[in-house]
């Protein structure tokens, strides 16, 4: 069991550090912005966190919080151009936003340490507290979904006009959603760069904005099990099909598009919504 | 008593003139009509009311409240309620989620406490919930309550509507066609609760095609035609109006 454990704790952490980045993305799509800043605060977090600490002096943990404050402060500040927005401009502005921070990774190389990344960040975060954390993730985002917040993010999502019908403010409510999932990502940022000893300037490009999304989409957008599967899925798959080799990638997609395909919904999703309507309608018989 | 007061409201969507120098009154208590033919201009109208349209020259009052230049969500602040002419509802959620939407207003419990589900959000859930279910009482619906309200009926997704647009507790309420694709007896229950509602203070604005409708129903009418007021006055006076026979009833005085 102990042997087990040790073999898979890298995938566990890589799972439970990308929980947290899905949760960071999945908080605004729950508020209907389409937007893929999670990778730039996350960015934004990590090397903050990082380089206060190696350069700055401040105790590492200190660091990580200013990290997941400045995400926060960021998200907020995006928020003001984004919420303006709408659907495939959202996206657009906010993937340029990604690739801002990223180009300062690269070129801002007096602060950043540029293409060569940052090294000798100590390894202080382990399984432990990022199971704790977790759990504590999972629990704030079954509140936000049961009470007012998910309530009216949902309002917002489904039908803006209606929204505003019955006095909701979209661009606050946007602005609460960007702020958390900004205080998410750049709290795991910070997480992420104190778990591996390293952070490279291309970590949080586009391949980090792509997983997230597919965490989401593939487990479900309205459900907090939703992206919770997505990440577990799509964590353990390319482990599971290792001896693959080079067709793991290959099998990857097909099973993204299958999923997508026939479960638009998600995986979660999907099956909640069908086992609810398995229930109203034994209900209704039964009337 | 609360009134709503347009005065010389006007539309211009890029050199198209929408709506023209509309003046209108609606009291609370009375159930006013809005009619004209298609394209008159009357949605524009409640889109320019409802603040979801901005106004391109006069002013709208609801009593001491200058809504001309309100932001989209003001409307309803300050006590204004709409239903829309193509139902929107939440299709997904479940009729009560619907309704409990439209309490928005009435939320007070804090972001904090949403976030880490204290126990003010609880409770405050808990009673939102009991008051979406004695709306649900009164329009007959209880037994609907869990259902997914994409899958009722036309008549009964209407009456989800206007239940959500009594949940933010309005002074003046709007109904878009509300008997638009109802059939006779649907529509009659439906003039029977509108009828309720104006005689416990509520304004109404009913903007409608289905003359008979209108004509049973309203203290007083307004007609629209191409933008602009063509007539006003009681249900008799605009039924013998003879531009408003030419305009729109085209002969037929039913």
């Amino acid at each position: 069991m102990m042997q087990f454990f040790l073999t898979y704790q890298p995938v566990l952490d890589h799972g439970l550090l990308s929980l947290g980045f899905a949760f960071s993305q999945w908080v605004v799509l729950r508020a209907g912005v389409f937007s893929v800043a999670s990778a730039g605060l996350a960015a934004i977090g990590g090397y903050s966190a990082a380089l206060l600490h190696l350069d700055g002096g401040l105790p590492p943990f200190v660091t990580i919080l200013l990290g997941a404050v400045l995400g926060g402060l960021f998200g907020v500040a995006l928020a003001w151009p984004l919420a303006r927005l709408r659907g495939v401009y959202q996206a657009i502005a906010s993937l340029a936003f990604v690739q801002i921070v990223l180009s300062l990774n690269l070129y801002a190389e007096g602060i950043t340490r540029g293409a060569l990344g940052v090294d000798g960040i100590p390894k202080l975060v382990e399984t432990p507290l990022l199971l704790l954390l977790s759990a504590g993730l999972i629990y704030l985002m079954h509140s936000v979904n049961t009470y007012r917040l998910g309530r009216t993010f949902e309002t917002v999502r489904q039908d803006e006009a209606v929204a505003n019908s019955l006095g909701i403010s979209t661009i606050h409510f946007q602005t609460i959603a960007f702020a958390i999932g900004g205080v998410i990502a750049g709290l795991y940022g910070g997480l992420t760069a104190f778990h591996s000893y390293h952070l490279d300037p291309a970590q949080f490009g586009f391949e980090f904005l792509v997983a997230a999304l597919s965490f989401v989409i593939l487990g479900g957008r309205r459900s907090v099990v939703g992206p919770v599967i997505g990440t577990a899925v799509l964590v353990i798959l390319p482990e599971l099909s290792r001896e693959f080799g080079e067709f793991r990638q290959l099998g990857y997609g097909v099973i993204l598009m299958i999923v997508i395909v026939f479960m638009p919904q998600g995986i979660a999703d999907t099956y909640l919504s069908w086992s609810r309507k398995k229930r109203l309608a034994s209900q209704q018989e039964a009337q | 008593m609360s009134t709503l007061r347009l005065q010389g409201v006007g539309k211009n969507f890029d050199g198209l003139r929408a709506v023209d120098q509309v003046s209108l009154e609606v009291p609370q208590g009375k159930i006013t009509g809005l009619i004209g033919p298609n394209g008159a201009g009357k949605t524009t109208l409640v889109n320019m009311i409802t603040c979801l349209l901005s106004i391109s020259e006069g002013t709208i009052f609801l009593d001491d409240h200058n809504l001309t230049d309100a932001l989209p969500y003001e409307g309803a602040r300050c006590g204004i309620a709409r239903t829309f002419q193509n139902i929107r509802l939440l299709p997904e959620a479940t009729v009560l989620e619907n309704i409990v939407c439209g309490f928005h207003l009435k939320e007070h419990s804090s972001l904090w406490s949403a976030l880490l589900g204290l126990g003010s959000s609880r409770a405050e859930k808990r009673e939102l919930e009991a008051l979406a279910m004695r709306l649900l009482d009164r329009f007959d619906m209880r037994p609907f309550a869990g259902l997914e309200a994409g899958g009722l009926s036309y008549g009964h997704q209407r009456k989800v509507e206007i239940m959500r647009a009594l949940a933010t507790d309005p002074k003046l309420l709007m109904l878009d066609e509300p008997v638009a694709g109802m059939n006779d007896a649907e529509a009659e229950e439906l003039g029977r609760i509108i009828r309720e509602l104006a005689s416990e203070g509520i304004g109404i604005l009913l903007i409608e095609h289905n003359m008979r409708f209108v004509m049973q129903l309203c203290d007083f009418i307004y007609v629209l035609n191409s933008g602009s007021l063509i007539a006003q006055g009681t249900p008799e006076d605009v039924s013998q109006n003879p531009e408003v026979v030419a305009a729109y009833l085209g002969g037929s005085t039913c």
